[in-house]
């Protein structure tokens, strides 16, 4: 394919030489507009391993792992996404102070008279929301192509543990943006802490207790402030890193991402049967994974591409797009600052972040009235069903047992149940929380979009 | 795929370049660049080129640091300070000089009296009539919006939030009105004020302090706000609030704005000491030591409290107690500087040494005669002294005095 395009455009011999050579025209215009042209496939694939920050991607790619369609790069996305938020986060450390009396201060210093405060400001929120939902969506990716089960490709392979990782990032992130969402110290971070931390107190014999800790007390105040900035500015991001780290690890352990083990497959279709004979091997006693002793040969060659400069490049692309969407966005979106925090004033509707928003609609489903007694939503709708949830998506790999042949492909026959399944899932928290969002109004009645609310009164 | 890429690469790297300019342009074309270039011209063509080269450029900020308060009005208002742009349009005009007199802006800043969000530095924003906050600037606009005739009025209810105890303040109509009427009308018969009042309606003590959330707006046509509560309750307290004792009082619409300013400046905000208007910040003397000392200066020993000597010694022969009584009894002192210093009482004062010669030098300057008349005085003191002494060794008992 394009492998040809590596080597470096023939030397016309006999042009200018030596001093003259040095001021001529075109070298000069190739030193600004510098490309990467390895000369050979080796010194394609050194670039890869000798570089501090590349090496974690092999020397050489499969053509589908790097194509657009099959993962949307979701999990390169949420990573550019974690490298800005952890560069504005670091520059909006030295600006923001994490007390009672200076946060909301600060943050309204930082719009207003900052240089280039509200742009970090906007850029750190924008990008904290994009990785809730860019991560999410990367799990949901990662669902619907079977990617979290083991194929044939290589030994040690365990793509379930790997998803569990995933999981539990997906926690961290969500984390990371709720501990997030309460520096700022106005009304809207104040009454979201109030109503997450309200639904984990619900949870029988640790609820209270979970809550004491978080909280540093029973009350949302200085204590709590310093406990969720230490947790989001220095404990949950080197939780992520290293299980970042790991996660991608794992990738190459795993023998790269899923999509490339239908390879296996295809040429496993096209293999002779082998010999009998042939069967008995040293490695059939040594045990393992490995035992197939028919290992099914690959010409590993075909369709690959030295990584540097295809995958380089497509990182450059993603990196890029990534950080010039959140910039517009940042732009186009105004970051809201509320009124300070008021424990007095309870903002009428009081709404937890909006990923939350699915879990405090359940509250509202599962608490109803059954004669004089009302049973309180907050176990089953905040505790019970997203346990389950997150119970069901830990334990899901291990209770897939559809084909192999169904790995690394987007909507395979032999998993549309448990694609249904996961999809309907899905939906039912995506229309919970638009209705959260959107559709809730004062005394958390329904209010269609186009509905007006009643005017908020004021001072004057 | 490669060529591809790179043609991607270009296109985004062009408009991330377009972004930062964007963002660079944003950054240095705020509300207050413009204005800061146009008070530039308006200075230049009244006052010439000098003049104008002397204004500052960037944002300004007031920081009061015993109110909490960061005010950035000035960015704009740059001619708050100036002489000469008393008539010119806002906000290029010089602020009334009268009232900045006493009211310094380092010492208040503006946001204080007139309201506003003085961390802002866009207008809409600064000016404070927007979403999430709830202190708009108390001038023409929102006077206008409720038909307040003075459009300076509003502003008044931010002055009586350290004004609260007088009872007239100069230029405060409204509040003046509205505290009179709280007189006339003896609104404590129900009402508990400064705690002080009676207790059938609510205490208002910190009515200012009510949330915005807690008033019921259900009965009132037009705007739901506070102030337009509290006017229409002042009007016909039944109609807002129908289980409502408080009699209709017939209040003018303009009474009613200024007791509707007066409630809602009874806030909890806390306020320096030093700004609240009639508190005194000194210890104010009891009534017994204020008749205590002018019994003391009515008797023989008058001369050491006039002259201050009572603040360390007492001289209790001639009737003068010091309170601190840091030095010694003065009535013996005839003997004992002799014993103490070996010197005569006549030598020591007009020549003392240690303790006495620092504030006979420092803090009471005494005439030769003034010492002369000391002597004499201790003399005597010492006279009193030894005829007590010879009365109260008599069997007979007689009270302690002159």
């Amino acid at each position: 394919m394009a492998t040809e395009n590596i080597s470096a455009p023939p030397a016309k011999p006999g042009t200018n030489s030596g001093f003259l050579k040095r001021f001529a025209f075109k070298p000069a215009w190739e030193k600004l507009t510098w490309t990467w042209r390895p000369e050979t496939k080796r010194e394609a694939g050194d670039a890869i391993v000798r570089n501090f920050v590349l090496h974690w991607f092999p020397a050489k790619v499969s053509l589908e792992s790097l194509s657009w369609g099959y993962s949307f790069w979701l999990g390169t996305i949420s990573a550019v996404l974690f490298l800005i938020l952890t560069i504005t986060g670091g520059v909006l450390m030295f600006l923001y102070v994490p007390s009672v009396e200076r946060a909301y201060l600060s943050v309204k210093d930082l719009e207003f008279s900052t240089s280039y405060g509200w742009f970090l400001r906007g850029l750190h929120r924008i990008g904290a929301h994009l990785m809730v939902a860019v991560v999410f969506l990367h799990m949901v990716r990662v669902f619907l192509t079977g990617a979290f089960k083991n194929g044939r490709k290589a030994v040690g392979q365990n793509r379930p543990l790997n998803w569990i990782v995933g999981v539990a990032l997906l926690l961290i992130t969500l984390l990371l943006s709720f501990t997030g969402y309460l520096l700022p110290w106005d009304q809207l971070a104040y009454w979201a802490i109030t109503v997450g931390t309200n639904i984990a107190s619900s949870a029988p014999v640790f609820g209270e207790p979970t809550r004491f800790i978080l909280l540093g007390g029973t009350t949302i105040e200085q204590a709590t402030l310093i406990r969720f900035y230490v947790l989001h500015c220095f404990l949950l991001p080197l939780a992520t890193l290293w299980l970042v780290s790991y996660h991608m690890w794992r990738v190459r352990k795993d023998g790269g991402l899923a999509c490339v083990e239908k390879r296996y497959e295809e040429a496993k279709k096209e293999e002779q049967p082998a010999i009998a004979s042939k069967t008995y091997s040293l490695l059939g006693i040594t045990g393992g994974t490995a035992v197939d002793v028919r290992n099914v040969m690959v010409d590993d060659e075909k369709d690959k591409v030295p990584s540097s400069p295809y995958l380089t490049v497509r990182l450059a692309v993603v990196t890029l797009s990534t950080l010039v969407a959140s910039i517009v966005l940042t732009l186009i979106v105004k970051a809201p600052l509320e009124e300070a925090a008021n424990p007095a004033v309870t903002p009428n509707p009081a709404k937890a972040p909006w990923y939350f928003l699915w879990l405090q609609e359940l509250v509202t489903i599962t608490t109803f009235t059954v004669g004089g007694f009302t049973i309180n939503g907050a176990l089953i709708g905040g505790i019970i069903l997203p346990g389950v949830l997150v119970l069901a998506a830990v334990l899901w790999p291990y209770f897939d047992k559809s084909p192999v042949s169904s790995i690394g492909r987007w909507f395979p026959k032999e998993r549309k149940w448990q694609n249904w399944i996961f999809l309907l899932i899905v939906a039912a928290i995506l229309i919970l929380t638009f209705i959260g969002t959107y559709m809730r109004g004062p005394f958390w009645e329904i209010y269609m979009p186009w509905q007006e609310w009643e005017q908020t009164p004021r001072k004057f | 795929m490669l060529s591809k890429d790179a043609i991607k690469l270009y296109v985004l790297g062009l408009s991330l370049l377009g972004l930062t300019a964007w963002v660079f342009f944003r950054e240095n074309r705020m509300d207050w660049t413009d204005y800061q270039a146009e008070f530039k011209e308006f200075v230049t063509e009244k006052f010439g080129a000098e003049r104008a080269a002397q204004i500052p450029t960037g944002i300004q900020q007031i920081w009061v640091k015993d109110l909490d308060q960061v005010d950035r009005c000035t960015t704009c208002h740059q001619a708050v300070e100036w002489k000469g742009l008393e008539t010119a349009p806002e906000p290029y005009r010089t602020h009334p000089k009268e009232i900045l007199e006493k009211h310094p802006l380092t010492a208040y800043a503006c946001t204080s009296c007139h309201g506003g969000q003085g961390y802002s530095t866009t207008l809409p924003d600064a000016h404070g009539n927007v979403e999430h906050w709830d202190s708009p600037v108390l001038g023409a606009e929102v006077s206008e919006a409720y038909l307040v005739k003075n459009s300076k009025a509003l502003m008044e209810m931010n002055c009586n939030s350290c004004h609260r105890y007088d009872r007239e303040t100069k230029g405060m109509d409204y509040i003046n009105t509205a505290k009179k009427l709280v007189e006339e009308k003896n609104c404590r018969a129900c009402h508990t004020i400064n705690g002080r009042g009676g207790i059938i309606g609510p205490d208002l003590t910190f009515e200012g302090e009510k949330p915005t959330e807690q008033f019921d707006y259900s009965r009132l046509t037009g705007r739901h706000s506070v102030f337009a509560w509290h006017m229409a309750h002042f009007q016909n307290p039944k109609m807002v609030s129908p289980d409502s004792v408080m009699p209709n009082f017939g209040f003018s619409s303009q009474d009613a704005q200024a007791l509707s300013l007066l409630a809602m400046s009874w806030r909890k905000k806390p306020i320096p000491a030093n700004y609240i208007s009639g508190v005194q910040l000194r210890d104010v003397p009891t009534q017994e030591e204020i008749d205590k000392e002018k019994r003391m200066l009515e008797g023989e020993g008058a001369f050491f409290v006039q002259n201050k000597c009572f603040i360390c010694h007492s001289v209790s022969s001639l009737g003068v107690e010091s309170a601190a009584k840091i030095g010694p009894d003065l009535s013996d002192a005839v003997t004992d500087v002799q014993s103490r210093f070996g010197r005569t009482l006549d030598d020591f004062l007009m020549d003392p040494t240690g303790t006495m010669s620092v504030v006979l030098s420092t803090q009471i300057l005494l005439t030769p005669e003034q010492r002369q008349q000391a002597i004499a005085l201790l003399k005597v003191a010492y006279q009193r002294k030894l005829e007590q002494q010879i009365k109260n060794a008599s069997p007979s008992p007689s009270p302690a005095g002159k």
